[in-house]
């Protein structure tokens, strides 16, 4: 590799050179809040106000973790966002790669139509009260499963499946048929292990979506400390600055302020909230690669 | 992937949802049966509980409140328990988050008939009545709830809902009865060592302001090597309300009465913008920009650059709520620099007017309603008139006697170790105590009133908020032969007939609140315009202030909300107006 750079021309040593400029200043645009919000939270509290802190704690504390783990509902939400992730996401890829399996038959018939169906359901939905009410018919107020299992067939991932899914070689299939699998053994042990790198990434948007929702906690489960979940604890003590649609008063806001959490709290929960979803990230990665390349068919 | 690794996650995964299924299910189950079970018991108790004995028998009311409340601790706290202990009730509470309001639960609540027990709607309150989910509580209170009946003496006219529903849909808890302000935290700020090196000087009118801060910034331009600001003022998003807008009326004599002005012989209403005094308040907000003496960076800064200003030690004057910097100010008072903090006048644009940020509005405040999906109304009535009794009151503001507070000699008496974690770790103060978290939940005496013992109600009064000053506060105080910052500030102001407007419910049809955005947006980007012109511009700018306000319909939505006032008032004082 090194000997090729001697061999680049004064182009594309340019290009080169201003192509790494522009990525590093994208990298420390994204990485320099995140590193800011974890010096903020190991910094004591009181400090913090005085503001100018960038990318160093000014008075190192672990005060503030100290006290964040001592919250039993921080507990309890990290339980249960682990839960719903790991069971929504599983949920989520299988449900969503058999529709897709199904739908990349070419020999089934309603194929045309249920694509459709399924696609007028992305730009179509019911609204907050209409859902709300069909949740409450379903029974499925106050339990854990209204994270798991409304939307455990979500039509984009269905439809991002399938497209990997129709590339590959039919040949395969039918090889497997001619040697007595059925459907279902074909899906499981020929489809499903080239889909990996597919499957990696819809199973990374699902535990993502998973960890960050915190409005069907709010919406459905506000009233259910046991079925808390982490980002929901962080929205409790987050306060946002937006005044509402009704005219506030001086005594309100005075009553609200009262009750503000410490900036570096804060700050300790976020990280708190973010960084198991960063550390899951890269074992994932290696599956985008890999897969790729088995079953070669020649054709 | 393994056939076996694969039917087993599947496996796994089949058998955990229906495990958690299950698992939800029974909770359901238990909760169903628990409340069901108590019917039976409650029955036969409510009927000895008439008898005036305290029905105990374990019970759990859900309820929703409309603000936020991060420290809520599920009744885990010290006085939670004990108010358990002593009336059997549970409280399942839950808040709404962040800013609050509750409008997206209330919502769903009104539309899918799912109610709590009990429920704090503060604004929201209107679409609930309209779906019929409220009970009418006139009766409840005059027969089960003497402890309320007292706290509501003869104001029973401001409790009734309007003119043409006179039931009583909630009872006022978000404020206290009776009030009084001990201290003012308000009006405009001048740290103390500017006052101290001027010889305390008289802060009367926005001139004096104007000269003790340009004198002193003259003598110091800096600040621990840093520029020094002489006038900072917050206008990140609803805080240029506070300091920005709110100070045009609080200096022109007026009272808080949100973004209208309320004449009071016509009772006619309109946005206190127009009125002439406060284009003269601008107009001098105007002269303080172009003089340098407002910091340049007002309406750019965000919040936290705004509290880490002040937090330098840096900002010689401010206008605004002690709540709104308390933090920062805090931080400076961590950090032993007390003569950085600051004192509190009246100021007023000239000496004909009189400043009325403590004018009383009598009881007019949101509070807590009982829903249909009550099953036991009375209890509930019994629970929070308990609550407003005197032994009640005094549990949720003072604590546990031994623990959080003494009584010597017959007065009560905070520790200092209590109280300093009180003053300086409040947040977890109020998580482990509970004190201050179960106030909304019941009516209650505000600061100043004293119960029969002869001591008072709130921790709130003069003796303590003394004890509270540091010492360059009271050297300061001293310097304007004053205990308190109150001392400073106009007395004996009438209180106001139509209660505090910014409680009164906004019709949310038709065109109000279309106009009322359209307003507000305009008044967000006028008066900043406003104020950074040039100062031959601003007479210009600000008459195309007022056009705009006129041409978005600002007089059709003061002509809706002159009605609405006018009703309050008749439903409030019974006069006739027309």
């Amino acid at each position: 590799m090194s000997s090729k750079a001697f061999n680049l021309t004064r182009g594309e040593r340019v290009f080169s050179i201003a192509n790494y400029v522009v990525l590093t200043i994208i990298v420390i645009a994204t990485v320099y809040p995140f590193l800011n919000v974890l010096a903020i939270s190991f910094n004591d509290s009181v400090d913090t106000v005085r503001g100018g802190i960038y990318l160093w704690p000014r008075e190192f504390t672990l005060e503030n973790y100290e006290t964040i783990f001592g919250y039993k509902s921080l507990l309890t939400g990290f339980k249960i966002s682990i839960l719903r992730t790991v069971i929504g996401t599983i949920l989520g890829l299988l449900s969503a790669s058999m529709l897709a399996y199904v739908l990349s038959r070419p020999d089934f018939r309603s194929r045309k139509f249920l694509s459709t169906f399924l696609a007028l359901t992305m730009y179509f939905s019911g609204g907050m009260v209409p859902v709300y009410i069909l949740f409450r018919d379903l029974n499925l107020l106050g339990t854990f499963a209204v994270y798991v299992l409304p939307g455990i067939v979500s039509a984009f991932n269905v439809f991002v499946i399938r497209s990997f899914m129709d590339g590959l070689p039919y040949a395969l299939q039918e090889s497997a048929k001619l040697d007595g699998a059925n459907d279902f053994k074909i899906f499981y042990k020929i489809i499903l292990p080239l889909c990996k790198p597919v499957l990696a990434t819809i199973a990374l948007f699902l535990a993502v979506g998973q960890w960050n929702s915190w409005f069907d906690t709010y919406l459905y489960n506000g009233n259910k400390p046991s079925l808390t979940t982490l980002q929901y604890e962080l929205m409790k003590i987050l306060d946002s600055t937006q005044q509402g649609s009704a005219m506030t008063n001086a005594n309100d806001l005075a009553n609200k302020m009262a009750q503000v959490s410490p900036e570096s709290i804060k700050m300790a929960i976020t990280i708190v909230v973010t960084v198991p979803i960063l550390v899951v990230y890269p074992f994932l990665q290696r599956y985008f690669v890999g897969g790729m390349t088995l079953g070669a068919v020649k054709s | 992937m393994k056939l076996r690794s694969t039917q087993s996650l599947s496996l796994l995964t089949l058998s955990g949802v229906l495990l958690l299924s299950a698992c939800s299910s029974n909770n359901n189950d238990e909760a169903a049966g628990s409340s069901g079970s108590e019917a039976p018991s409650t029955a036969s108790a409510s009927a000895s509980a008439d008898s005036g004995a305290m029905d105990t028998t374990p019970i759990t009311f859900s309820f929703f409140g409309a603000d936020a409340s991060p420290n809520w601790n599920n009744m885990q706290d010290e006085i939670g328990k004990v108010i358990t202990e002593k009336t059997g009730v549970t409280i399942n509470a839950e808040y709404d988050i962040a800013s609050g309001g509750g409008e997206n639960k209330i919502a769903l609540m009104a539309a899918s008939g799912q109610y709590p027990d009990i429920i704090f709607a503060k604004g929201e309150l209107g679409k609930l009545v309209d779906a019929g989910a409220i009970i009418d509580l006139t009766d409840l209170i005059d027969k089960y709830a003497p402890n309320l009946k007292k706290l509501i003496g003869e104001n029973t006219n401001r409790l009734k809902y309007s003119l043409d529903d006179q039931s009583i849909y909630s009872i006022p808890t978000n404020g206290g009865v009776d009030q009084q302000y001990f201290d003012a935290t308000g009006g405009f700020e001048v740290q103390l060592r500017v006052l101290e090196e001027l010889g305390y000087p008289e802060i009367k009118t926005v001139q004096d302001f104007e000269n003790v801060l340009k004198e002193y910034v003259a003598k110091h331009p800096t600040t621990d090597g840093q520029p020094t600001i002489p006038l900072l003022l917050n206008a990140d998003d609803w805080k240029s309300m506070i300091t920005v807008t709110n100070p045009a009326f609080i200096a022109t004599g007026a009272p808080d009465d949100g973004e209208y002005y309320v004449d009071p012989t016509t009772y006619e209403a309109k946005l206190h913008y127009k009125r002439p005094e406060e284009r003269e308040y601008f107009k001098w907000l105007n002269h303080m920009y172009n003089e340098g003496l407002l910091d340049k960076d007002t309406f750019v800064q965000k919040d936290d650059q705004y509290q880490a200003k002040i937090a330098s030690g840096r900002v010689l004057g401010l206008i605004s709520q002690e709540w709104e910097y308390g933090n920062a100010e805090n931080a400076l008072k961590a950090a032993g620099k007390h003569e950085y903090t600051y004192g509190h006048f009246p100021v007023t644009l000239n000496d004909q007017y009189q400043d009325h940020e403590l004018v009383s509005a009598g009881i007019d405040f949101s509070g807590i309603s009982i829903t249909t999906a009550n099953k036991d109304p009375i209890r509930t009535i019994k629970f929070l008139d308990w609550l407003a009794s005197d032994e009640g009151q005094v549990l949720l503001n003072w604590g546990i006697e031994g623990v959080h507070y003494n009584v010597e000699n017959g007065k009560r008496v905070i520790p200092a170790d209590v109280l300093d974690k009180k003053v300086n770790d409040n947040s977890n103060f109020m998580k482990t105590t509970g004190i201050g978290l179960y106030t909304t939940f019941s009516m209650h005496y505000g600061d100043g009133v004293q119960d029969s013992t002869g001591n008072y109600y709130t921790t709130n009064f003069p003796d303590q908020i003394i004890a509270s000053y540091s010492d360059a506060e009271k050297a300061a105080l001293k310097g304007y032969n004053a205990t308190t910052w109150k001392d400073l500030w106009p007395s004996d102001l009438p209180v106001k007939e139509w209660g505090a407007l910014y409680n009164m419910q906004a019709p949310t049809d038709g065109d109000y609140q279309v106009i009322y955005q359209k307003t507000q947006d305009i008044i967000r980007k006028s008066i900043p315009k406003a104020i950074l012109a040039k100062p031959e511009e601003f007479d210009k700018t600000y008459d195309q202030f007022l056009a705009d306000l006129d041409k978005a319909g600002a007089e059709k939505m003061e002509s809706i909300y002159t009605g609405l006032v006018k009703n309050r008032v008749k439903l409030f004082t019974g006069k006739d107006i027309q």
